[in-house]
């Protein structure tokens, strides 16, 4: 058994999302992902039950392990009871812990996400709140967006929300009592410890590169590249 | 008046297995819950492995009965189950009262309920059958059309419906599903020559004589085609074609196919009378539910209750052959037992 398995064995959703795989390709006919990308769940999942070390390190580095979107439809219908997707964020987690996400497009691509959603939900309790989709950085979210995003407020008045206020209703100011408990979970959940991971080995990467990398912001050319490099090799 | 057994369920296990007492000398009464004999044998038009009929197996069955006494009691249902002693006292619904100084439980297994893979769409859409709706099909010997009425070009058949399955609660493979697929697929085939027939499997089970030859045979010469994947789900289109999403795993691609007529092999589950009986007589079961034996290998028939003994599907998925040997081989345990052989009483050493 491989050094790379006995951690893998250590992430709970690992023990949990993996049984004994019988290859039937349910999880991959259903997979969203897989009609799009060059990305099979069922050849993630019966690579990793081989413990082959050097397969799974080629996993921890490589575009694939990016490519799910976490919708969990393949833990509906295996007949083995496994569940690929908690078997691709075991995969996903250990990545960042070891740095391999630093070798592939996608996997750098952690390091834009700490940066926006990851930082945005410690900041205001939200994930995705409308005033941090800028249409600048968003263009695929196209002209209506770009409208909803200039009339903020007369849209909320309209529609009823309760935008960054006190009290109850979308979208309303999240009190600083529960930010603080966000906090203590990122805290002992060990979120923090792998946002700082995630942050070491960006930079490292962005040294390697030759690109800028500031400590803070979205500011940097190293930003700038994960955000938007795309080396369209992705689909099928 | 020789020693009484009592044979419950009169499907191809009991009625072989009645003749085959009778003729030791013993006194043999089957009760069958339904108003006919034969069991699941009745809904199998063409058999496999041979294309022989049905009808010929139930003739050599009734055979038997004509040369031997046995006494059927029909659509019985049993109430109660008590051990005086050294036998057994069967309790009907009507009150009647049967002794057994010997147990033969032959109470087969239930079809699995395609219903319950929801996402198959059996019942949801009309284009959507079972392997036993297809044998109904071919009974009626007409030209083959598809619930809606048209005549089906595009033929798709699912293997492993119910078996296989965390999901349904069934592990264990039913063995004749297989090679029912091949069966069925060649005779459509042969009814419409100019169909595309695809099988979705994940192993092909062609372990008994002939199996495998007949699975050479449907690609060979009936150009059947056989994709290696479950199937995830199937939807509807709006002609009520049926859109199948599988993935061929041997060449790693995800695949969407289309076709008029999508056939579900069902598997097989202990019968509901088999549990009935399990319970009033307090025998062991498997996780699966089919009864289990004392021993695996050496003691087959032999059930944890002195004097019961069981015999065919009741016990596990097998087929027509399997389940005319099983009988046989319970009737020696059961005269074994009758007749207080030194044999019986076996030890195995570990
Ligand atoms: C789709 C399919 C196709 C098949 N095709 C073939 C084939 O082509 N060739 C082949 O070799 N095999 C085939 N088989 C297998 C074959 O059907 C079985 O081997 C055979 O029917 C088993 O007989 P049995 O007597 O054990 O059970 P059953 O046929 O289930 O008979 C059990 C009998 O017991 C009765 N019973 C049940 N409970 C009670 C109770 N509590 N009290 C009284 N009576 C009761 C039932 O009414 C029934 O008559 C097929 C199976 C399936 C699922
Ligand atoms: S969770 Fe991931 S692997 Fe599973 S079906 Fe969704 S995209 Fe595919
Ligand atoms: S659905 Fe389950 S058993 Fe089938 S290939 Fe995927 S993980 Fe393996
Ligand atoms: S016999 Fe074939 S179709 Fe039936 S459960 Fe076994 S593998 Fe599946």
């Amino acid at each position: 058994m491989g050094k790379l398995y006995d951690l893998l064995l250590q992430d709970i959703r690992f023990e949990e999302g993996l049984n004994a795989c019988m290859n039937c390709g349910v999880c991959t006919a259903i997979c969203p992902a897989a009609e799009f990308y060059k990305y099979d769940p069922r050849e993630i999942v019966d690579t990793i039950q081989t413990k082959d070390e050097e397969k799974t390190e080629a996993l921890l580095k490589s575009e694939t392990i990016w490519y799910c979107g976490q919708c969990m439809s393949c833990k509906t219908r295996c007949p083995r009871g496994n569940t690929p997707a908690l078997v691709i964020m075991a995969l996903r987690t250990l990545s960042q812990k070891l740095g391999y996400f630093t070798d592939s497009e996608k996997g750098r691509q952690q390091f834009a996400i700490k940066r926006t959603v990851g930082e945005n939900i410690l900041k205001y309790g939200y994930c995705v709140p409308t005033y941090a989709v800028d249409p600048k950085m968003h263009p695929e979210q196209g002209p209506i967006w770009e409208h909803i995003f200039n009339n903020i407020d007369d849209v909320m008045d309209r529609l009823g929300g309760n935008l960054k206020k006190k009290g109850s209703g979308a979208l309303r100011e999240i009190h600083q009592k529960n930010l603080d408990e966000l906090d203590k979970i990122f805290e002992v959940t060990g979120g923090y410890k792998l946002y700082g991971e995630i942050e070491n080995y960006s930079e490292k990467k962005a040294g390697e590169m030759g690109l800028e990398f500031k400590k803070e912001g979205i500011d940097n050319e190293y930003f700038r590249h994960v955000y938007t490099c795309n080396s369209d090799n992705h689909g099928k | 008046m020789g020693k009484k057994v009592v044979v419950i369920g009169g499907g191809i296990t009991g009625m072989e297995a009645s003749v085959q007492l009778s003729a030791l000398g013993y006194s043999v009464t089957v009760l069958e819950k339904e108003s006919q004999l034969g069991g699941h044998l009745n809904d199998w038009t063409v058999l496999f492995p041979n294309l022989r009929k049905g009808n010929e197996i139930v003739s050599f069955l009734e055979h038997g009965l004509e040369l031997q006494e046995v006494n059927v009691i029909y659509n019985s249902k049993i109430s109660g189950i008590k051990k005086i002693n050294k036998h057994y006292e069967i309790v009907l619904d009507n009150q009647k009262q049967i002794i057994a100084d010997a147990i033969l439980v032959a109470t087969g297994f239930d079809l699995f309920d395609a219903h319950r893979k929801e996402e198959f769409g059996y019942g949801i859409y009309e284009n959507v059958i079972t392997s036993y709706d297809l044998e109904k099909i071919f009974a009626e010997k007409g030209e083959i059309k598809t619930p809606s009425g048209i005549n089906p070009k595009r033929i798709g058949f699912i293997h492993c419906v119910g078996s296989r399955d965390e999901k349904v609660n069934n592990h264990y493979c039913s063995n004749v599903c297989c090679v029912t697929g091949v069966k069925q697929a060649m005779e459509l085939k042969t009814l419409i020559p100019d169909a595309e027939i695809f099988n979705f499997y994940m192993d092909m089970r062609m372990f008994d004589t002939h199996f495998e030859e007949l699975y050479l045979e449907s690609q060979k010469k009936y150009g059947i085609n056989f994709i290696r994947g479950r199937l995830s789900e199937a939807n509807e289109t709006i002609d009520k074609r049926i859109i199948l999403k599988v993935e061929d795993t041997l060449t790693s691609r995800p695949l969407k196919m289309t076709v008029d007529l999508l056939v579900l092999l069902v598997g097989m589950e202990p019968s509901k009378g088999t549990k009935e009986i399990a319970k009033l007589l307090n025998l062991k079961m498997r996780e699966s539910g089919f009864l289990k034996p004392e021993d695996d290998h050496t003691l087959s028939n032999v059930s944890n209750m002195p004097g019961v003994f069981f015999a065919g599907t009741c016990s596990g998925p097998m087929s027509i052959k399997y389940t005319f040997t099983d009988a046989r081989a319970a009737v020696t345990k059961i005269n074994c037992y009758l007749k207080e052989y030194e044999l019986q009483h076996r030890i195995l050493l570990n």
